[in-house]
């Protein structure tokens, strides 16, 4: 794990104990970029996690991997069991929960979803018209709500979601990191694997490097925004982005301040004390071109600096 | 009088006659110089209906107030005619040492009309006109053909505008090259072919008198600060390539042939990876300080100029992602002398014709998105007209005329003139722009995306406002192509009108309100829009292609966004109403009157 480098101080879950029935051999296992997919999602997570879980199923064949190894007590039990069980493990407040089927994990949404935590006990994704249980972020504090629905054998995540503080992260939000939802896309059957296999051919690694995250994540208050810099800027900064972590209340002034502080080459050139130089000009996620400096920012912004001119 | 010669020379090469023609202040003073005056010297020059390849229309170059007074941006010259491509106004804008050389010759106008009987050029030195024989040149590069002529004069000095073998083939979107520029749009280069004639060389000695030198200085000098500071960043820095990566982002980048607006491979050829991988040298015109020229290394060892317009045409709109492609289609564009953005849109047109089965031709050259050797042989094919060629050589409306079909559908232009590099369903202000703009469409005689890309209005909703703001944008490039001020230094003014008047009353003597000025924009526009009266022009000229009101675009930020023909109709009726034309577009009696215009 030559790659590893923390920057959340949360654990990842990851759920391996289906039961593969359509898929007619364990997913967990299927050859997946030279090796066991399982292995390749642990070590795709691992970049940014400080800690994973894999929750199998007993007796369930798993290979050494870099994460602690939970068993359910009942076979097939569902995803609450494992959710329940991952958390348990865990030894951090705040984990992200996926299964081992889904191989286009995007590591900008999930840190994009970690700092949606600040204020509640779930974020959820809401795609294609459906929450995405298996693609979210828990505190452990729900450990109780879920032992009570394992009690009550109310066995769908979603159940979970009007008894806590829960976040519901929409299709635009998603569509800023994932733009197709890729990181929804699980593996049922062996017609959805070989397209996935196709897919990873042709597209290769999707957003699961860390060099454009931020440096670290806090997972209790912090808004987590993507500076892209065009131009004259990005000659100067040598970098196309950059990811910046603020307070929860940060404007774009304090995008600057950040930015100002994290490239120190683009200050006077680009960026001076009250924002930006003359002949320059800032869009916020491609859409809204803006110039005023309390301007608030959210998490998930791309905060583009570009050349006031367009002319050609 | 100041800043101007107050004369203009007349050519006839049916006869071979020259002659010199006072030109009335008044008229320099409506109108001023550059496209201004071209628009008004067409009008007058040339005959009702007058077919482009006629030699009865005039070729008119024209040259500025603030030409040759050392202030930094401005040896630019224009050149206006009746466009072969559109039928309506060309009216394109050149620059460097030709441009001082032209005002050096004592004229503020050179008019060329009729033919010569064989291949010739025109060389003026001073007052004394020879046209000489050109035969020799046939065929020639213009960049060899500026070589040759200042050989055989013995004149190193000599400056010299041709064209190449598009020009003389009459390839309806051939340019009119000089030092390495190009007056590209609308054809210009073909009526010169059109009348065989193969260059124009010049030398002169004239001075520009000024009415009060040292007003001007300061603020020439004023201006060159400005010109130096990080408002022209871009063009300083980068060059117009620039635009590239962030029109990508921000899904305004026209990609196989309007199919999306952003290109996968944007990152390969973004101005700032051309920079860091093939940048050779920085260039710029005479008396220019911010020397916005990009050369880079082409494969084949040669420097090449490239542009953000000729970067979309001949890369993203062909689905071409190798820079080194993009800087060989580029350089062999300017070898024939042909417009890079309507050799781009027409092949891309072609390209789409090949492959969804509707002409085979397109397809036997290899022309498919993405593939450059079809990309090569059809701009040789077209220079030579030779082949499919000949049909490209008519530009994408002519060409899908006639072969007819869906054809029509993929044939992206506006009255003719290919579509430059702003994709229109998400610049709405854009949208208007180029279907309005006398030229057809045209990213320079308005800069409506301004608007766009201001955050003053959301560019991807059209909605009340968008008449305004083109008119003026319109109004503002007239003044600034007729005084003539390079569009780059444009926001290096902090209130353009009020100080463009007074640089203007310093240079000519006149008192010149910024009122006055504004006033001069509107009535250069709305004289093209005459002279397109005149040639024919009905509102459903203006219009954009249909594919833009059809279909929403697929990708990128802008995923969604299409342009509805409601919403085109009610902007385009917002334009003519803050125009105060009439509901149609047509041009009303008082509105003449109130500009001074007689028709």
């Amino acid at each position: 794990m030559n790659d590893h480098r923390t920057i959340v101080d949360a654990t990842a879950v990851i759920l391996a104990g289906g039961k593969s029935s359509r898929m007619g051999r364990p997913k967990a296992l299927l050859p997946f970029d030279n090796e066991p997919l399982i292995a390749h999602i642990v070590r795709g997570l691992r970049k940014m996690f400080a800690e994973a879980v894999v929750v199998a199923a007993p007796e369930q064949e798993i290979p050494i991997l870099p994460a602690v190894l939970v068993r359910d007590e009942v076979a097939y039990q569902g995803p609450v069991s494992g959710i329940y069980h991952g958390l348990k493990a865990s030894t951090k407040q705040v984990c992200f929960v996926t299964s081992c089927d889904a191989p286009f994990l995007n590591l900008q949404l999930i840190a994009h979803l970690l700092s949606q935590i600040s204020d509640c006990d779930v974020v959820v994704p809401y795609w294609q018209e459906r929450f995405q249980p298996l693609h979210a972020v828990y505190r452990r504090s729900v450990l109780p709500f879920l032992k009570e629905q394992l009690d009550r054998g109310e066995l769908r995540p979603i159940f979970l979601y009007d008894k806590v503080r829960t976040r519901k992260v929409d299709g635009d939000q998603i569509r800023r990191f994932d733009p197709d939802g890729l990181s929804f896309l699980n593996m049922n059957s062996p017609s959805d694997y070989d397209a996935a296999l196709a897919r990873w051919k042709n597209q290769g690694r999707i957003e699961t490097e860390t060099a454009s995250l931020p440096a670290s994540i806090s997972v209790l208050d912090s808004v987590y925004v993507t500076v892209e810099l065009f131009g004259v800027a990005r000659l100067l900064a040598k970098t196309k982005e950059v990811s910046l972590s603020l307070a929860h209340d940060a404007t774009l002034a304090d995008v600057f301040s950040a930015l100002a502080e994290k490239l120190p080459v683009l200050v006077g050139r680009i960026i001076n004390s009250d924002g930006l130089v003359g002949g320059y000009a800032c869009n916020i996620n491609g859409l809204n071109f803006v110039r005023a400096p309390g301007a608030k920012v959210n998490s998930g912004d791309k905060i583009f600096i570009l050349s006031a001119d367009a002319g050609g | 009088m100041y800043g101007f010669h107050g004369r203009l020379l007349h050519i006839d090469l049916s006869t071979g006659k020259s002659s010199w023609v006072d030109l009335e202040e008044a008229r320099l003073r409506a109108f001023l110089g550059g496209i201004g005056l071209g628009a008004s010297l067409l009008y007058d020059y040339a005959p009702a209906g007058v077919d482009p390849f006629s030699p009865a229309n005039p070729l008119i170059f024209t040259s500025a107030p603030l030409v040759g007074t050392g202030l930094t941006t401005t040896a630019k010259f224009a050149v206006v005619t009746k466009s072969p491509l559109t039928g309506f106004i060309a009216d394109s804008l050149s620059s460097s040492h030709f441009a001082l050389e032209l005002k050096r010759i004592g004229l503020d106008a050179l008019v060329i009309s009729g033919r010569a009987a064989s291949m010739a050029y025109i060389f003026i030195q001073d007052q004394r006109v020879e046209i000489r024989d050109a035969i020799h040149l046939r065929g020639r590069s213009p960049v060899e053909t500026e070589s040759l002529i200042r050989s055989e004069l013995d004149a190193p000095t000599v400056r010299v505008a041709t064209i190449g073998k598009a020009g003389e083939n009459k390839v309806r979107f051939a340019t009119i090259s000089n030092e390495g520029r190009h007056a590209g749009r609308g054809g210009v280069g073909a009526v010169m072919g059109s009348k065989n004639l193969k260059a124009i060389a010049l030398r002169g000695d004239h001075a520009t008198e000024v009415a009060d030198p040292a007003g001007v200085e300061t603020i020439a000098e004023a201006l060159r600060e400005r010109s130096l500071s990080s408002l022209t960043d871009k063009y300083r820095k980068i060059g117009t390539v620039a635009n590239l990566a962030v029109f990508n982002r921000l899904g305004t980048l026209p990609t196989r042939n309007f199919q999306q607006s952003t290109f996968d491979h944007a990152d390969a050829l973004s101005g700032e990876t051309l920079t860091e991988n093939n940048f050779s040298r920085r260039h710029g015109c005479a008396a220019c300080t911010i020397q916005c020229e990009r050369l880079f290394k082409a494969l084949n060892g040669e420097e090449q100029r490239l542009e953000y317009e000729t970067l979309f045409a001949l890369g993203p709109l062909c689905g071409i992602e190798n820079p080194d492609v993009v800087l060989r289609a580029a350089q062999l564009c300017d070898h024939y002398g042909m417009d890079t953005i309507s050799a781009g849109g027409t092949l891309a047109w072609a390209m789409e014709c090949g492959e969804k089965g509707s002409l085979t031709e397109a397809q036997k050259l290899g022309l498919r998105f993405g593939q450059a050797e079809g990309v090569f042989a059809a701009i040789a094919a077209i220079a030579e007209r030779d082949g499919i060629g000949a049909l490209l050589a008519e530009g994408s409306r002519r060409a899908a005329r006639e072969v007819g079909g869906d054809t029509l559908y993929w044939a992206m232009h506006v009255k003719g003139l290919e579509l430059p590099g702003y994709e229109p369903r998400s610049l709405k202000t854009m949208a208007l722009g180029l279907a309005v703009s006398p030229r057809g469409a045209c990213h320079n005689r308005s800069g409506a995306y301004e608007a766009d890309f201001s955050g003053a209005v959301d560019r991807l909703r059209a909605g009340p406002g968008r008449g305004v703001l083109v008119a003026d944008s319109e109004d503002f490039a007239a003044v600034l192509d007729s005084l003539i001020v390079c569009k780059f230094l444009r926001k290096c003014f902090s209130d353009f009108y009020s100080e463009a008047a007074e640089l203007l009353s310093k240079v000519s003597g006149w008192n010149c309100s910024s009122t006055e000025l504004r006033r001069i924009g509107e009535r250069i526009h709305t004289v093209k829009k005459l002279f397109n009266i005149r040639e024919g022009w009905q509102p459903e000229h203006d219009w954009l292609p249909e594919r833009l009101l059809c279909e929403t675009l697929p990708t990128g930020v802008a995923r969604g966004i299409g342009l509805t023909s409601r919403d085109l109709k009610d902007m385009i009726r917002e334009y003519y109403k803050a125009r105060e034309w009439d509901e149609n577009g047509f041009l009303p009696e008082h509105k003449l009157k109130e500009l001074g215009i007689s028709s």
